[in-house]
């Protein structure tokens, strides 16, 4: 709105019409972020090395590796995974709905990374990461406290749930071999990076407490859901965290890690 | 009463308007039910969007009921409702005398409601009756404001009638703030799943573009503005109408330069206010709105004319509207101004005077706001009794989420566990194991596991704490109800071990430990545990709901334990123990565990059926048709669908769903009555159903939803939509426990089945999703070796056919199906196994081998089909008795296997029809119409008109005259 260009430029339609569906189920959350992904990589002017295509390869790996979980059995709770999963991944599908409008209600931790598409300092690893940021250290707490609202359960230490959350961590242990070698060298010490609060990002933690950190916030939001006043200011705070994060890894500070 | 001043007329949403009469007033057909759900950010003209539909909607002829949901969190169950029913009612002139008693009836209804079993339930379809003497007969909209702050009875309420349960023609336009639904909001799921429904729409309402802001502007100014100014408007509101139209008027007022903000335009207006007004604005921002006038007159003390005078000038400087009900702040942002104005001690002096002027006079939601206005008066001593009252008053309107939050503030009121000192309100203390033991009890019932639990650990510190083994038989309760098995276990053990455990507490202990334990399939455990609270029980006079808990547990673990007599034996002489007792409730579960027991592990169906049957006529008589009546009849449904008596079963759900059942229940029924319109063909009907249970889920139940992917996929497949099926299946195999050996079978017989109607449609077979499904087949396979027998007995038939489709992905393999017909014949289950003996047919005929026995096969199976009324199924062993140059009929055959009660003809031309198509057919030759048929039948009038096109089709006739002719031509006399 108000400006001239499409905010996808000339595959703005396609990616109009696959957000305008809502993803109900995990095998279907793999096939939008497929599609999306043949997209992204053809946006200019960076097309393959597009930013937030780095961020969505890596989210479509991982979620991949979870579906294929779920078929195999891997979880004690799959309907828990696979409603968080869905849930989890709507979240980002709205940041980018929100980007395609123009709308204000775009989340700041997100905004940043998007903005960075059309170029020219965009380095794949710390995009990889601010995205990775974003979903996690502010999308994730919220997908976990609808989920539980919905199935009617809670987020308590040590139930199946949270050893099935806990898994997921494992899936990311697994992949990261697998990435080091591909574009992202210095991974760990992207995640290491990763633990949701600026203020002790140097500490050197991996992404395992980055999720923790999210769980926890989960419980904290949890506790306050009645109330709308706290509800939001939680939801800002995380926002702000996430996104002074996200411009630091995005800053030339970030370049280290390249 | 003063009311708003100049409306801006509405700009660029004539579109939207369109859309929302032709959704929800003139494309919704009698008894169907649809939503519209408006989303927007503030400002952007949602309430003006919903006034102006429903302006539009009365004018239509519908019934209007408005309501707006209430931010104060803890205000009251179904208020929306309440409040949109006295509007309604206060408009009401004498001309509507009938609409008014309906409406007053209603609203006494919600007066006289008191706590009981089954209460909520009870309460929605008590509502929808009261709903459905309002709108006689005209179509009813809801239009709900606010409904980010919609209370969760309400919620539930919506889901309920939209589908379809309440048997009301029901439209729902409802407008949320979009700001609430970014962080984790519970609506935020609602309506995810509901938007998916045909029946829903969810509308995001966008901001205007720049000629819409233009526009607006001209006309609230009253000609067009200049470019610069227009320029400078269009970057400030960014098309917000509510900003957009307050800038202008700032423009028009010839205010010097355009405000930066709107924040400063409010400012600035309230400053401009006279003393008066600027005090009325401060009471109504303190107040709950709307502020009745009355109400403001009290709180500000003016004499009449200066308050109205006060409120003219607050309406006329646009800070405050004035609606019959009483006043409201033109918006948020205003509060949000006002918020910083007053000084905390004017701030409680108003809340004070708020408190004492509502305690002498009763209104909505009278204790609830009292609560709120003496904490905020710093009063705790005196909110603490309104919290209370308002607790009990939630409960009562079975609002445990509601009583919950009042609970919870009444020990925040009621202060800390005094060490010596007494709290400010003196004398609580005593209060405060009562208000936790209260407190706790509402978390539990409203699902707050975590906060149940903490609550109890607070009780148990609490200075009169109740003994130890009740806490224990409590905590255990909820740990049970929050899925934590193994603590719950240890909990139960704890109470038996307690010292002060009474006999009938360790009866109650010992059964409910048995239940658990049966849950956890540990089924020798469960066993020695219920004997010994049969024991423990004997001793106890009364302890007759124990003996029934405990009995259940033990005839389940023996049944599973392959000792089925036994088992049996002892359940059926609980259901003695409780007739004798006399006690409704005991009589009612006995009948259901003994139903269950026979339709479930121990497959005797003919006899559960009876006894389901037998207990619905009897619990229906001790006064509990709404709860347990529908679940005997769910089982009996259940029973007489697999057993083969479709025509009945549809008898009986019919008259089930008759006590408009609610949540689990109703999904229940509908599942059941889907699974019927699926194996008739209906698609139409099974669609609607599959649609309800949709509906209802979306307030939650995951547990239903691998059933309601199962039938989608059946259904798919009888519209030779193996994509949609196979999609269905992927998303069931993603969402389902390993353990659910059973429901996992049947889905991914589903799933394997789909593949092989694509490959014999030439249409393409996904090889990946055939791997998977055939790992997880070995793996339900491996798994359910060491199940039960009864387990093991549902899953080898499902087995049998997964095994058999996937050999039809590769030259159909007789010997396979034949082991199914085995298995299904073995079970007494007569659908799947002529849809077998359908495969094994075809599979010989394609070997050319045997062709005689596939002829013999194929009539079988076509005589059940038959006599099901299985109509996809006859198609494709016709088509396929056609291909093969077989004969289905012999000679004066007539159909067997189905109850043909004597009345009815059983002529030669008659013989291809099923027993409820010639019950249809009678009917239509005494000249009725469809919708009398189905009155008669307790079957809808579609499937009536179903039924008709399929006797036209099998009789070769075109009218309904031609039917009755060869009907009454061949009547036996």
């Amino acid at each position: 709105m108000g400006m001239g260009e499409p905010v996808w430029g000339p595959v703005h339609q396609d990616i109009v019409g696959l957000l305008a569906d809502h993803p109900a189920d995990v095998p279907a959350v793999v096939d939008h972020l497929t599609k999306l992904q043949d997209l992204l990589v053809r946006l200019p002017p960076l097309e393959r090395s597009c930013p937030l295509a780095d961020f969505n390869e890596l989210y479509l790996t991982i979620t991949t590796s979870v579906l294929n979980g779920l078929y195999d059995d891997r979880f004690a709770d799959p309907v828990f995974l696979a409603r968080l999963d869905v849930e989890f991944a709507a979240r980002y599908f709205d940041a980018l709905r929100y980007w395609t409008e123009s709308s204000p209600a775009t989340p700041r931790a997100w905004a940043c990374l998007f903005r960075r598409m059309r170029g020219p300092d965009a380095r794949p690893l710390p995009s990889a990461a601010a995205g990775v940021n974003a979903h996690i250290n502010f999308d994730l707490p919220f997908a976990l406290v609808t989920t539980f609202d919905s199935l009617e359960s809670e987020p308590v230490d040590g139930t199946d749930q949270h050893r099935d959350y806990l898994e997921i961590n494992q899936i990311f242990a697994e992949r990261i071999p697998e990435l080091r070698r591909g574009y992202l060298d210095n991974w760990q010490l992207m995640i290491d990076m990763l633990n949701g609060d600026i203020d002790d990002w140097y500490q050197g933690e991996l992404v395992e407490y980055t999720r923790n950190v999210a769980w926890r916030n989960a419980q904290k939001i949890w506790r306050c859901r009645h109330d709308p006043e706290a509800r939001e200011c939680e939801r800002v705070r995380l926002d702000d965290n996430a996104a002074a994060l996200g411009r630091l890894l995005l800053s030339p500070l970030g370049a280290f890690l390249q | 009463m003063a009311s708003d001043v100049d409306l801006a007329p509405l700009v660029g949403r004539a579109d939207h308007l369109a859309t929302l009469r032709s959704a929800l007033l003139d494309g919704v057909g009698p008894g169907q039910t649809a939503a519209v759900f408006v989303t927007g950010e503030s400002g952007v003209g949602k309430t003006r969007l919903l006034r102006e539909a429903g302006d539009r909607f009365r004018a239509g002829g519908a019934l209007v009921l408005t309501g707006t949901c209430l931010d104060i969190g803890d205000s009251s169950p179904l208020h929306p409702l309440l409040q949109a029913l006295r509007r309604f009612d206060a408009e009401l002139t004498a001309s509507h005398a009938r609409t008014s008693s309906a409406v007053r009836g209603l609203l006494q209804m919600f007066a006289a409601e008191t706590a009981g079993p089954d209460g909520a339930g009870a309460l929605l379809e008590r509502v929808s009756r009261g709903l459905h003497l309002v709108a006689q007969g005209r179509p009813l909209v809801l239009v709900l404001d606010d409904l980010q702050w919609v209370d969760r009875s309400t919620r539930q309420l919506l889901l309920y009638l939209l589908a379809g349960l309440g048997d009301l023609q029901l439209s729902v336009l409802a407008a949320v703030r979009a700001e609430s639904l970014q962080g984790a909001h519970p609506l935020r799921r609602v309506l995810t799943e509901l938007r998916r429904l045909r029946s829903v729409r969810v509308v995001d309402l966008a901001p205007l573009d720049r000629a819409g802001t233009e526009q607006l502007a001209a006309a609230v100014l009253g000609g067009p503005l200049g470019a610069e100014a227009a320029e400078s408007l269009w970057q400030r509101s960014g098309g917000n109408p509510f900003v957009v139209e307050e800038l202008a008027r700032d423009l028009r007022e010839g205010r010097d330069g355009l405000s930066e903000t709107l924040r400063e335009v409010f400012l600035a207006r309230v400053d401009a206010l006279p003393q008066a007004a600027h005090a009325v604005v401060h009471a109504v921002a303190a107040g709950v709105e709307p502020v009745a006038h009355w109400l403001l007159a009290e709180v500000t003390r003016l004499p009449e004319g200066e308050l109205i005078e006060a409120v003219r000038a607050a309406v006329a400087h646009r800070l405050l509207v004035g609606d019959d009900d009483g006043y409201r702040l033109r918006h948020r942002l205003v509060a949000e101004v006002l918020a910083h104005e007053l000084l905390p001690a004017e701030r409680s002096a108003l809340h004070r005077r708020y408190a004492e002027a509502l305690t002498t006079a009763p209104a909505e939601l009278h204790q609830a706001r009292l609560a709120h206005h003496w904490r905020l008066a710093g009063e705790p001593a005196r909110a603490l009794p309104a919290a209370v009252a308002a607790a009990q008053e939630a409960e009562r309107l079975h609002g445990y989420a509601e009583a919950h939050r009042h609970w919870s503030v009444a020990l925040q009121l009621a202060g800390p566990p005094a060490a010596g000192v007494a709290p400010a309100g003196g004398g609580l203390t005593a209060d405060r194991a009562e208000l936790l033991r209260h407190a706790a009890e509402a978390a539990h019932h409203c699902g707050e596991h975590a906060r149940a639990l903490s609550l109890l650990e607070e009780l148990a510190d609490a200075e009169d704490a109740p003994p130890a083994c009740a806490l224990h038989i409590r905590r255990a309760r909820y740990l049970a109800a929050a899925g934590r098995s193994a603590p719950a276990e240890a909990e139960y053990r704890r109470a038996l071990a307690a010292a002060d455990c009474t006999s009938r507490e360790r009866a109650t202990a010992a059964a409910h430990l048995a239940e658990l334990l049966l849950h956890l399939g540990r089924y020798a455990d469960a066993g020695d545990r219920a004997r010994e609270a049969l024991e423990l029980a004997a001793q106890v006079e009364g302890s007759v709901s124990e003996v029934v808990l405990a009995s259940m547990a033990l005839g389940f673990s023996e049944a599973y334990l392959e000792d089925p007599d036994a088992g049996l034996a002892v359940m059926r002489e609980a259901l003695d123990t409780a007739e004798r007792a006399g006690r409704p409730e005991d009589v009612a579960c006995a009948y259901l565990h003994l139903a269950e027991l026979l339709t479930g592990p121990l497959n005797i169906l003919e006899e559960g059926v009876v006894v389901a049957r037998r207990g619905a006529e009897r619990v229906a008589e001790l006064g509990l048709g709404r709860t347990y009546e529908t679940r005997l009849l769910a089982i009996a449904t259940n029973g007489l669908f697999r057993v083969g008596q479709w025509a009945e079963a549809e008898k009986v759900v019919a008259a089930a769903l008759r006590h408009r059942p609610s949540g689990a229940d109703a999904v229940e029924l509908l599942l059941a009555r889907c699974r019927l319109w699926v194996g008739y063909g209906d698609i139409a009907a099974a669609d609607r159903d599959l649609e309800a249970v949709a509906t209802v889920l979306a307030g939650g139940g995951a547990r239903h939803v691998i059933p309601l992917l199962t039938l989608r996929a059946g259904l798919a497949m009888w519209q030779g939509r193996h994509d949609l099926a196979r999609q269905a299946v992927q998303r069931g195999l993603t969402e389902v426990r390993s353990d659910d050996v059973g429901i996992l079978a049947a889905l991914v017989w589903h799933g394997l089945r789909a593949e092989a109607e694509a490959h014999a449609a030439r249409a393409s077979v996904d090889t990946t999703a055939v791997r998977r499904l055939r790992e997880v087949a070995e793996r339900v396979a491996r798994k359910s070796e060491h199940a039960a027998r009864p387990v093991r007995d549902v899953v080898d038939g499902f087995l049998a056919l997964c095994e058999a489709e996937v050999s039809r992905l590769d030259g159909s393999d007789p010997q396979l199906w034949a082991r199914s017909v085995t298995e299904w014949d073995r079970r007494h289950h007569p659908y799947p196994a002529a849809y077998s003996r359908l495969r094994q047919a075809e599979a010989l005929l394609a070997r050319r081998s045997r062709t005689a026995t596939a002829g013999k096969l194929l009539r079988e199976a076509y005589q059940v089909a038959q006599g099901l009324g299985a109509e996809p199924l006859s198609t494709e062993i016709r088509t396929l008795a056609t291909r093969a140059r077989v004969t289905l009929e012999e000679r004066g055959a007539s159909a067997e296997g189905r109850p043909v009660t004597g009345a009815e003809p059983s002529g030669d031309e008659l013989t291809m029809l099923t027993a409820r198509e010639r019950e249809v057919l009678a009917a239509v030759a005494e000249g009725l119409t469809n919708k009398e048929i189905g009155q008669r039948l307790f079957i809808s009038e579609r499937t009536i008109g179903v039924h008709v096109s399929h006797i036209f089709d099998k009789l070769q006739v075109r009218t309904r005259v031609q039917a009755s002719a060869i009907f009454l031509r061949n009547r036996p006399d």
